[in-house]
């Protein structure tokens, strides 16, 4: 059955990691290539996605039922959109209990919607234990560790069993430092028009950078779609 | 805990009758009596259910087919409900018995032979006693046990409207509750308010909400995540009557495997 949606959860336990960063280039991904797009940002305080993408961002909570059902209701609707969850790290816990609590994975898969998560990962010792529970809790879940490659090389990963459709694991470009100023103000879209303040030669390196890291999505994207073809032609035993 | 004896000689298939009551309003009576019809519904056991809240049932509301509304303190209801066990298609009878009635409903049964026929093996029988908050709850216990013969009786803490029903002192609910031989005690888990009003609002059995059914069958728009609360809730609600292993009372035969409440 191929998928025909997809809710992709940014995670990772630990504050500061680059979560924000890379749903909002995951986000402007999606705007740029026309597909369909919400993005749900359940983060408190500033430099929030909501900040930066207002048109696309719905802010989110889920310390009540009727938050819990203005966003998941959404992310399980069967609309062919792309779905994006900037989950801040206050809200991991509970967000995954109640996921796991109300089935959402089963549905979500019944109704040929893609559950993928894509985790930050960082060497301590929370945030390991953290991505193994969450794959014994999601089996069926494309969990990929993401190498935010700002904190240097990942001498870590061998922490990080891959799993899923993310056998590899993605790579979150490292930001040239004149560059974060600009991007680091918000509103600001990857997928919007050049800033005019923009000196050529940082508006250059962004477009490197962008392409780096839209390639590591393309990537991820065919590899979802692989693990489905795979799925799909599996003959019966 | 120890399971319900399966008796060998039970093995033929015999009517089992089930009472659900309470000698209290408002502790979720119905509540239980639409969880077993859900129970027997998901084992494909064929079951029929009279409520005694004469002359409008909330179990009728749920269970419009199975349910029928019937008047306990009348001769020919009673003679609806008993002198139909043997021919009546249904193999389970599960009432609904309106508050304040247990009691007398179990002396009405006593006096119509029911409870000896009970005694002599010809029947199934068994209490839901739905617990109430207060300690006087505790005292019902003790009486109702003394009418029930052979009966397995099932003590039931409904915790469904709230975390905070059972503050009992341990020592002296244990006093009462092991007066009791062979009773066994099953645990309601609360459900989300929301998700409870909205199943209320549906007027559907839980599994029909769960699978996003209307009472008529037809496709329904129940909020995903209230449904995933109560298939959650009555996961854990089948649980309990699995660890009771409540099939086996009403046919023994059953291998009784882990099973979900799926929508």
């Amino acid at each position: 059955m191929p998928f025909h949606g997809s809710v992709t959860v940014i995670a990772s336990p630990r504050p500061r990691v680059g979560k924000t960063l890379l749903t909002r280039l995951l986000t402007d991904f999606h705007v740029q290539e026309g597909h369909p797009i919400a993005a749900f940002d359940l983060n408190v305080g500033n430099g929030t996605l909501a900040q930066f993408l207002p048109e696309q961002t719905i802010v989110s909570a889920i310390g009540d039922v009727r938050g819990q059902m203005a966003l998941f209701d959404r992310l399980i609707a069967d609309d062919g959109a792309v779905k994006v969850v900037d989950l801040g790290h206050e809200s991991f816990d509970s967000f995954f209990a109640l996921t796991q609590q109300i089935g959402f994975t089963d549905e979500a898969l019944k109704r040929a919607i893609a559950p993928v998560i894509l985790y930050i990962i960082t060497p301590d010792a929370t945030a390991v234990e953290a991505y193994h529970g969450l794959r014994r809790r999601f089996p069926r879940v494309a969990l990929t560790p993401v190498h935010n490659e700002i904190f240097g090389s990942a001498q870590h990963r061998n922490k990080y069993r891959f799993a899923g459709s993310g056998e590899v694991m993605l790579r979150l470009p490292a930001l040239a430092p004149g560059l974060r100023k600009f991007i680091e103000t918000p509103p600001f879209s990857f997928a919007g028009p050049a800033r005019a303040d923009l000196p050529t030669e940082l508006a250059n390196e962004l477009q490197r950078w962008l392409r780096r890291a839209f390639r590591e999505f393309r990537e991820f994207d065919l590899r979802v779609l692989l693990a489905d073809l795979q799925s799909s032609i599996r003959l019966p035993s | 805990m120890p399971a319900v004896p399966v008796n060998k000689s039970n093995i033929m298939a015999k009517p089992t009758v089930i009472l659900v009551g309470a000698d209290k309003g408002g502790v979720g009576k119905t509540t239980v009596a639409r969880t077993l019809l859900d129970y027997f519904g998901a084992h494909q056991t064929p079951t029929r259910a009279f409520d005694t809240e004469s002359p409008r049932g909330t179990l009728k509301r749920f269970h419009p087919d199975a349910t029928e509304v019937v008047d306990m303190t009348e001769v020919a209801d009673q003679m609806k409900i008993f002198d139909t066990l043997g021919s009546a298609a249904a193999s389970v009878t599960v009432i609904d018995v309106r508050a304040g009635l247990l009691s007398p409903t179990l002396q009405a049964l006593n006096d119509i032979g029911f409870i000896e026929s009970a005694n002599k093996d010809q029947i199934n029988f068994a209490v839901f006693h739905i617990l109430g908050p207060s300690i006087a709850s505790l005292n019902e216990i003790a009486e109702t046990a003394r009418s029930l013969g052979n009966a397995t009786y099932f003590v039931v803490k409904n915790r469904i409207n709230d975390t905070t029903f059972f503050e009992w002192d341990p020592a002296t609910y244990n006093f009462y509750f092991k007066q009791i031989r062979d009773a066994f005690e099953i645990s309601i888990p609360k459900l989300n308010e929301m998700a409870c009003e909205q199943v209320e609002v549906a007027s559907t059995p839980f599994v029909s909400f769960i699978a996003n059914k209307t009472s008529r069958d037809e496709k329904a728009n129940y909020s995903f995540v209230l449904r995933g609360y109560v298939r959650h809730w009555l996961s854990n609600v089948w649980s309990e009557f699995d660890r009771v292993k409540l099939i086996d009372l009403v046919s023994p035969k059953e291998e009784v495997g882990p099973r979900q409440a799926t929508g």
